[in-house]
């Protein structure tokens, strides 16, 4: 193993002829920089992130209530989940929640593009604006949307019922059909300028001397689109959905303070059903097997997109 | 710069697209702003100017609720989480990203990937494990908790500057006497400003702006943060005091926003290279 590092090591270094015995001591040094550096980092992940997983995993095999002795249960909750009348009721909301990453990605595309023209003026104040809504927490922005909404002394609902867009005071967040299509919006408008951020980035990278090459060739708006911007970009976009995938499905803060996961089951996407589970019902046995599907509906959800920013990484070739 | 040759289809594509946008973003905290200075009895009719400018909801966020006091822990929560983010990850991160050793890259994908991990499955054996080594309700719990998100989000971002800037520069160092210590210390972390103050920023954000842990790791006479009280106010039950909840969003919401302000520069260097 050692052997292979100098020899890599070496063929790194531009001052290879230098006297083997300073090799060997920088070598040494380098080795030592790269576990004490490493141990922090390390011993943190190990700690904190992995073992309480592993413990979560333990769990879940378990009747394990809030207070008294847990006993072994096998599979037995993943069984019960399974069956549970509100199984799929769950797995629809956390699907439908997972659409709020595509409709960010949309708004992000279109108003980093946007900005991206040289002709707008005050491009640093409207970039600022944007990003308002990420840079608050998002249970502040829940709280504003709960405002904003109220079926009864909310300005959005006075005025779609002053232009006769609805005929009746809607209780978005308590109703079966709206609920879930709600939280999913207001999570869209809470979390698109992170998107934004990071592509309007990417997109601010991308060198001059491209667009005017295409320019050259005669490529008109939308094909300077497809051979320019597009290529750049794809790698930052990859990298936003499958964070803000990951990080939509492991959010509870802001949807359960606007629907508390009902009416009944209808907003309890995995992760509310979990944090149900644990601190409405104490049983933490089947928190934890919700815990293991949402890992599952995680992985799944990712696994074409890592896929393919795998492929992204092959063709830039890193 | 100068040479501008938009065709007038793309003004009025990217015009429109820019009006749409703010009007969706600025027309809610319009209404918040407006909100927020109306008097009491106006706050739950809906108008968009109240009849007399006035500040009784901003006196009972401070008075009455002492909102203050969660402001001060949340401004403490967010910077212990930031610094320590640096602290933990930076030295990992810049391991990774310039040196070589054996199994660099899984190894690198253990740390990391645990970014897409629904950490909502680790409240509970942490607020367990907290309980039990006296860490519950203390700041030193809630920062090393924020960790937990912003510890691999920070590594992500660093490796990935790291990487990118020239190589053999820590060779060059050395050929000027330097040790691979102060290769990293003088030269290295200078270049790496801008990253360096993304990764402040976001992870104070991730402590100012938490919920799940602030909520389940304190309790009401702890380390309570402004967002943890804003959550309680709009859970509180059937009447919600909308007026002075509309400055507390107020209160909570802007100090992140003019952080931003100064971290914007540095944010769009960092993030300039993501996904290359």
């Amino acid at each position: 193993m050692a052997r292979s590092i100098d020899i890599r090591a070496d063929l790194d270094r531009p001052d290879r002829t230098r006297a083997a015995g300073r090799r060997r001591s920088v070598l040494a040094e380098d080795r030592w920089l790269i576990i004490v550096f490493l141990l922090p980092t390390t011993l943190f992940m190990l700690l904190l992130l992995w073992l309480p997983f592993l413990q979560g995993i333990w769990i879940s095999l378990h009747n394990w209530p809030l207070m008294g002795e847990p006993s072994w249960r096998g599979l037995g909750n993943y069984r019960d989940f399974l069956n549970a009348s509100y199984f799929w009721t769950s797995i629809e909301a956390t699907l439908i929640y997972s659409l709020s990453t595509l409709f960010q990605l949309i708004v992000a595309l279109i108003a980093a593009l946007a900005l991206k023209q040289v002709f707008v003026p005050a491009k640093s104040l409207l970039r600022g604006i944007m990003l308002i809504a990420y840079a608050m927490p998002p249970v502040v922005v829940g709280a504003i949307w709960l405002f904003l909404l109220d079926p009864n002394l909310g300005m959005i609902t006075h005025h779609l019922l002053e232009f006769g867009i609805i005929d009746y005071p809607i209780y978005w967040f308590a109703d079966n059909t709206w609920a879930k299509w709600m939280i999913t919006l207001v999570a869209s408008w809470t979390f698109w300028p992170f998107m934004f951020l990071i592509i309007l980035s990417s997109l601010q990278a991308i060198p001059q001397s491209q667009y005017e090459l295409a320019e050259v060739y005669g490529a008109n708006l939308w094909q300077r689109f497809v051979t320019v911007t597009w290529p750049n970009i794809q790698g930052a976009i990859l990298v936003v959905v499958i964070l803000r995938l990951a990080f939509n499905l492991a959010k509870i803060d802001q949807p359960f303070q606007l629907a508390g996961g009902g009416p009944g089951y209808e907003t309890s996407v995995l992760s509310i059903l979990m944090y149900r589970f644990a601190f409405m019902s104490g049983d933490f046995g089947m928190a934890f097997t919700v815990g293991m599907f949402l890992v599952a509906v995680t992985l799944i959800l990712l696994a074409p997109f890592a896929f393919l920013y795998q492929r992204h990484l092959r063709q830039v070739g890193r | 710069m100068t040479d501008d040759r938009s065709t007038p289809l793309q003004k009025v594509l990217t015009y429109a697209a820019l009006v749409v946008i703010l009007f969706l973003v600025l027309v809610p905290y319009g209404y918040v702003i407006v909100t927020a200075f109306k008097p009491p009895y106006e706050v739950y009719e809906v108008s968009w100017w109240p009849s007399e400018f006035s500040l009784d909801s901003w006196r009972d966020v401070l008075g009455i609720y002492h909102f203050h006091v969660y402001l001060w822990n949340s401004l403490l929560a967010g910077l212990g989480s930031a610094v320590l983010a640096v602290a933990i990850a930076l030295p990992g991160a810049y391991i990774f990203a310039r040196k070589e050793f054996p199994f660099r890259e899984p190894f690198f994908y253990v740390i990391v990937g645990t970014l897409v991990f629904p950490f909502i499955l680790l409240i509970v054996p942490i607020t367990i494990v907290w309980i039990r080594i006296g860490l519950f309700d203390s700041f030193l719990g809630l920062w090393l908790a924020f960790q937990i998100f912003a510890v691999p989000y920070s590594m992500w971002i660093l490796r990935g500057y790291f990487a990118r800037l020239p190589r053999h520069l820590e060779e060059a160092a050395q050929i000027y006497g330097c040790t691979q210590f102060q290769a990293f210390w003088r030269v290295m972390l200078p270049m790496a400003k801008p990253v360096i103050v993304s990764v402040l920023f976001l992870a104070f954000l991730q402590g100012w702006s938490d919920f799940l842990f602030s909520n389940m790791l304190t309790t009401g006479d702890g380390p309570r943060t402004a967002a943890v009280a804003i959550y309680t106010s709009t859970a509180g039950g059937e009447r919600v005091d909308w007026g002075p909840l509309m400055v507390m969003t107020l209160l909570a919401g802007i100090p992140p926003v003019v952080l931003y302000m100064f971290a914007q520069k540095h944010l769009a260097r960092t993030f300039a290279g993501a996904g290359h």
